[in-house]
């Protein structure tokens, strides 16, 4: 019913065959023979990567037989096997009895506890090399205990540690230290059995870690809303499609645009350490260098956000007469919502990822309690933190990411 | 009346899209303008309301200097001409109300908009706009949910909100099937004999011969035929559209 306007394509005539061929093959004449230029210079390519990919494994004293020879690896590995995550309460009992050292004795030395823990040491006096016999019942099955000698100054020694059997018992030699661990004198000896007692309960590290987490996630949360607000009014002089058509608009929007970069390209570990010593160690610092940290990120998302959206709407919305606030209120920001959101949930995300290890420097947040359980060298609570951080972190971005699939 | 002397628009790279033309529109008629992409039919229609500037030239309306406005002028010349485009350039996500009130920014002060504020009078004149163009029910819902010719009669009601002297129209239909192309240019005509001037580009020429009182046809930026929509020949269309075009019935 309707006629339109149109170019007829012109019959079409497709060659049987090639002509000229010359009975040469087609993959020999359709093949791509670069000039010698190009190929010298793709060598010279290659031998400087190789260069330069040598220089840096020597310059990072890469050095793989350090890996196969590690040992602390093992420890570190197996502790993370390990996380302190549920523990027993603890019971000490202690058993004290007076003993004489640089002699050599006869008879025993007895301890006992009015809850029935009982310890002989025989001979009753020890000097250096002699063979001393500890008899030990009424403990803890399984339990370690702990043989000290009280110097009586407020200082222990560790003479040795023995493992209680299954009865809660045990029966073993020990060969008497030299003057220089356990000098002549009168000491008391001192033994010392840790046993688990009670029902298993949440470990204290995952309680304070729980908290310290809630803390990362709050200093995140903090360090975002206010990056938000820094960045958004600036992300619209950002944008170049707003800003273009006026050297005025391309001025401003070329120093947005550096202020944006230059905010962003330095690192938020930097910007911590900087405003831990402004403001001192804590959240507030944390808080202070994410802001920074996100208002450049955000800025540019936001600008790129702004940058991608459909210019008809707002050539319709100028020619009605509106101005450009107007057009801006009601053909930029209705189009950009659901991306800004996404980019603002993403970008939370990523500040909580940074949060955590922003505690290193003194910024606050979960990190500050890892570092402090890493110089401890206390590996199994290191190791409950590192998979604190590893679930929320993960659980973030998942959640962040169905967020957004669902936004845009 | 809508005169237009000498205009001239180039584009960087040496791009001459409007070369020399002249063309004088009184009011009430329905002008369509014709011719190859390229040939600058829309960017004729948007030097009109200064959407692109133009090189050199004059365009006055109802001897209003249009290419002589400035910012706060250009704003209350605009309202005077409604536009609908293509592709609708609707705010998709925004509900049909708020595009079809849009129409009303040139007349809303910066700061009332700003507390998205419209008056009494203006959901008034959305509630016929909308009345008129058979979308009253659809007021709340998203545009994008709405079918194409929907959403261009949408695009119509907010251009009426302007309550405009001119009516101009770039590819109207071009993303619409022929049957919605029709009820689409049925609004415009109405709307043409209530008096108001429209300017229309089209592609297909029967759709031309239908509703235009006149027809302009442009051919690499010159005015190659200025006419009844009768006059259009079969030497005058290989003129317009080159000699390999023939008109191509589709079903």
């Amino acid at each position: 019913m309707s006629t339109s306007v149109g170019t007829p394509a012109p019959a079409s005539r497709l060659p049987r065959e090639v002509d000229d061929i010359s009975g040469r093959s087609a993959r020999a004449i359709l093949s791509r023979r670069d000039p010698p230029t190009v190929q010298i210079a793709r060598l010279v390519i290659l031998l400087i990567s190789i260069v330069v990919l040598v220089a840096g494994w020597r310059v990072t004293d890469i050095d793989l037989s350090k890996l196969a020879n590690a040992p602390n690896a093992s420890r570190i590995l197996l502790a993370l096997v390990q996380p302190n995550v549920v523990e027993r309460d603890v019971t000490q009992t202690e058993l004290r009895t007076p003993y004489t050292v640089g002699t050599t004795g006869t008879g025993e030395a007895v301890a006992t506890t009015a809850t029935g823990q009982k310890l002989r040491v025989l001979p009753g006096a020890a000097k250096a090399g002699d063979s001393v016999e500890l008899v030990g019942s009424g403990f803890e099955p399984d339990a370690e205990a702990q043989l000290r000698l009280d110097t009586g100054t407020g200082r222990t020694i560790l003479l040795s540690r023995i493992p209680t059997d299954n009865r809660g018992g045990f029966d073993v030699e020990i060969e008497w230290p030299g003057a220089g661990t356990a000098p002549p004198g009168d000491y008391a000896l001192q033994m010392l059995v840790n046993a688990p007692s009670g029902s298993l309960h949440i470990s204290d590290t995952f309680m304070t870690g729980l908290t310290r987490m809630g803390e990362t996630i709050l200093l995140a949360l903090m360090g975002t809303v206010f990056g938000v607000i820094l960045s958004v009014p600036f992300s619209f002089l950002g944008a170049r499609n707003l800003m273009g058509g006026s050297v005025v608009g391309m001025s401003i929007y070329s120093i947005v645009r550096t202020f944006f970069t230059i905010t962003r390209s330095i690192e938020v570990l930097i910007l911590g350490v900087i405003m831990v010593v402004i403001v001192g160690i804590g959240s507030f610092a944390g808080v202070l260098a994410i802001v920074v940290h996100s208002v450049g990120s955000l800025g540019k998302l936001y600008s790129e956000a702004i940058e991608s959206i459909e210019p008809g709407p707002v050539e319709a919305i100028t020619a009605t007469g509106a101005n450009r606030v107007q057009t801006v209120l009601f053909g930029v920001i209705p189009q950009v919502i659901p991306e800004f959101l996404a980019v603002t949930i993403f970008w939370w995300d990523h500040n909580v990822r940074m949060s955590t290890v922003l505690g290193l420097v003194g910024g606050g947040g979960i990190g500050y309690l890892l570092i402090q359980y890493i110089q401890l060298l206390q590996y199994n609570q290191s190791a409950t933190v590192l998979w604190m951080i590893v679930a929320v972190v993960t659980a973030m971005d998942y959640a962040s990411a169905a967020i957004r699939a669902r936004l845009v | 009346m809508l005169v237009i002397e000498r205009l001239v628009k180039d584009y960087p790279g040496n791009v001459r899209a409007l070369d020399d033309v002249s063309l004088t529109v009184p009011d009430g008629e329905f002008v369509v303008l014709i011719g190859l992409s390229g040939s600058g039919k829309s960017t004729l229609l948007r030097c009109i309301n200064r959407l692109v500037e133009p090189t050199s030239g004059r365009i006055l309306l109802d001897d209003v200097d249009i290419t002589a406005a400035r910012a706060a002028n250009l704003r209350a010349i605009r309202r005077n001409i409604g536009m609908i485009f293509q592709q609708f350039n609707l705010v998709r996500r925004s509900s049909v109300l708020t595009n079809v009130l849009t129409g009303r920014l040139g007349y809303v002060s910066p700061w009332q908009s700003v507390m998205n504020h419209f008056g009494e009078e203006d959901f008034r004149r959305a509630l016929i706009n909308l009345e008129r163009v058979g979308l009253r029910e659809r007021a709340h819902q998203r545009a994008d949910r709405l079918s194409g010719g929907q959403q261009q009669r949408v695009g119509i009601a907010r251009a009426l909100m302007q309550e405009p002297r001119i009516m101009l129209a770039d590819e109207p239909v071009a993303s619409l099937d022929p049957a919605t192309s029709h009820s689409v240019l049925k609004y415009l005509q109405q709307i043409n004999r209530e008096g108001m001037t429209v300017i229309c580009s089209l592609h297909f020429l029967s759709l031309a011969r239908t509703y235009g009182t006149r027809v302009v046809a442009l051919k690499g930026g010159r005015l190659m035929f200025d006419g009844l929509p009768s006059e259009i020949d079969e030497r005058r269309f290989k003129d317009i559209y080159g000699e390999e075009a023939v008109e191509v019935e589709i079903r």
